[in-house]
């Protein structure tokens, strides 16, 4: 019947125009994402393997020691700066590109830009990892690349800044949705701190204490006004777009926002509770990190409330079961970092292994995971193919949940015992080294699980790009859900 | 004054002010207005609520054009 009324009416489809600029935006947007996508996860690869290899040699000292370039005082920031600017930064950039543009509601604008400034992204960071590892690291946590390498990374962000902003002015009309407040706030935020901190750190040096003041406001805010904004931006989207329900409360999600922007950029000085700085400047980033209790917990409420009475959505949809479980790691790791603000349990976990475990719960726990989730849904929108493996999907999870949780444990308990024995005058300080070594084998077995994930999802995803497998009519899912809509092989 | 500092205080300055300046905008565009509706912005004629949109693009795009439905 409806296929006969459809006859007697000439005109075209709405929903078909509307699919057809969809499909139209997602092939725009395929040549950038893909180069981010497919540079990001190199550097995944290449940055687990340093960061094993450090926590290898946490235990085994003269592990690899032969060649200066795989001593742990190299390969140890070059994991971190491969992780955060090869890894996390590219994907988050794919995922910001893509996200905007489905949001703005138009084709891309300006591709070359974006090729060329994740060209030059991508040789800025292999020129940073290779600077470190020839023994110009500059010894700034989270800033160790060369200042030679420095400027490149910056005018590739300049390129997708602009970028960002015209494809904003370009849009569509209509409310300008969470996700774009957060990825607007994102493109703006970070060139300010990568500056600031460049120029206050590398090219105009300030002197003596205010050298850690610039270092926690950069190294604290890098986590929570670059990459928490982009995770937070693809949950905001993923969400409720799988389940086909709106977000819960849009008044919370605007408080959220809104909230994080006014009190987040104070917290980084909690990290120097007790050093040699103004009271008032310690005093005011503890009051702003327990605010920051404001916006985690409207996050929280949003999309506990979102996905309530959907949690069976959870064993079927790899891209909400990645993105799920990122969101809840960042209810976790915001409320465990409020509370490390605390003067009387920052002294016990500061210098210790404990704040490791609360970084790579942030970075790795959320960030990592919410764009793995946001990958799983826009791939096969760009290579138009559906993943290969749900088998491997599976695995990929379990490996990826199992590292990053073991890992968590043994660094937050181990670091925790680390800070009691430092802090107990009767205590030797070789014993607070002793204690944390059991611990550290388990932390470098979380390391091989991560690994082992990765390599799982690269494979897949060269899979996916090789088109490999048969042809699929429906996305690949990790199990038959009740509905209808199960993953089976084109006849 | 050190170069770096006047650098650092510009950069402050026109960050915050961009901020504020798209607060104004929000409020001036009616971004904070009718937020019921907003939540819904992201769903499109094809990919609509009440359905789940973790889809293969190609087979929505021919339900669409052959009016057949599906999940989008």
């Amino acid at each position: 019947m409806s296929s006969l009324l459809d006859s007697l009416n000439p005109a075209p489809r709405t929903d078909a125009i509307a699919c057809a600029e969809r499909a139209e935006i997602d092939r725009s947007l395929r040549a950038p994402v893909l180069l981010f996508f497919v540079s990001g996860i190199a550097w995944l690869l290449l940055g687990s393997l340093l960061g094993l290899l450090s926590a290898v040699k946490m235990s085994m000292p003269h592990f690899l020691d032969s060649a200066d370039w795989l001593t742990f005082g190299r390969v140890r920031p070059a994991h971190l700066n491969t992780v955060i600017y090869g890894w996390a930064s590219s994907v988050g950039i794919g995922v910001g590109i893509w996200l905007m543009g489905r949001l703005c509601r138009v084709a891309l604008r300006h591709r070359g830009l974006l090729i060329a400034a994740g060209i030059i992204w991508n040789m800025g960071v292999a020129a940073g990892t290779i600077g470190i590892l020839a023994g110009q690291s500059r010894s700034i946590e989270w800033l160790e690349f060369p200042g030679w390498a420095t400027p490149v990374l910056f005018i590739a962000y300049a390129l997708i800044g602009v970028w960002g902003v015209i494809m904003f002015r370009f849009r569509q009309p209509g409310h300008v949705y969470v996700s774009q407040w957060y990825l607007l706030a994102a493109f703006l935020w970070f060139p300010w701190l990568y500056a600031t901190a460049n120029v206050l750190l590398i090219w105009h040096p300030v002197q003596g204490s205010v050298v850690g003041a610039v270092n926690w406001w950069y190294g604290h805010n890098v986590l929570g006004l670059w990459f928490t904004p982009i995770g937070l931006a693809s949950a905001y989207y993923m969400i409720p777009k799988v389940l086909g329900r709106p977000v819960h409360s849009y008044y919370l999600s605007m408080l959220g926002f809104w909230s994080l922007a006014l009190f987040y950029s104070w917290n980084g000085m909690h990290h120097l509770i007790g050093g040699p700085f103004p009271a008032w400047m310690i005093s005011a980033s503890v009051v702003a990190s327990v605010m920051m209790f404001i916006p985690v917990i409207t996050v929280a409420i949003n999309h506990h409330m979102t996905m309530r009475g959907h949690f069976d959505y959870l064993k079927w949809s790899p891209t909400l079961r990645f993105t799920v479980l990122g969101a809840m790691t960042y209810t976790a790791v915001s409320f465990q970092g409020s509370l490390m603000a605390i003067p009387s349990l920052n002294a016990i976990t500061h210098f210790t292994d404990y704040t490791i475990g609360h970084a790579h719960l942030g970075l790795y726990g959320f960030f990592t995971m919410t764009m793995f989730g946001a990958m799983y849904y826009i791939v096969p929108r760009l290579v138009g193919w559906e993943w290969p493996s749900a088998r491997m999907i599976r695995w990929h999870f379990w490996l990826s949940a199992s590292g990053i949780a073991l890992m968590f444990a043994a660094l937050t308990l181990g670091g925790f015992l680390q800070g009691l024995e430092l802090n107990d005058p009767e205590v030797s300080f070789i014993t607070s080294v002793q204690i944390v070594a059991p611990f550290r084998v388990v932390r470098t077995f979380a390391g091989i699980l991560l690994m082992a994930a990765h390599l799982v999802f690269a494979v897949l995803f060269i899979r996916m790009l090789l088109r490999h497998g048969e042809r699929r009519e429906g996305p690949t899912l990790l199990a038959n859900p009740a509905s209808p809509e199960v993953s089976t092989p084109a006849v | 004054m050190d170069a770096g500092i006047l650098l650092l205080i510009a950069g402050l300055v026109l960050l915050s002010g961009s901020a504020l300046a798209a607060f104004a905008w929000a409020a001036r565009d009616g971004q904070f207005e009718g937020l019921d509706g907003a939540s819904s912005v992201i769903f499109d004629a094809d990919e609509t609520m009440r359905e789940d949109s973790d889809c293969f693009p190609d087979a929505a795009s021919r339900a669409a054009r052959d009016g057949a439905g599906g999940h989008a």
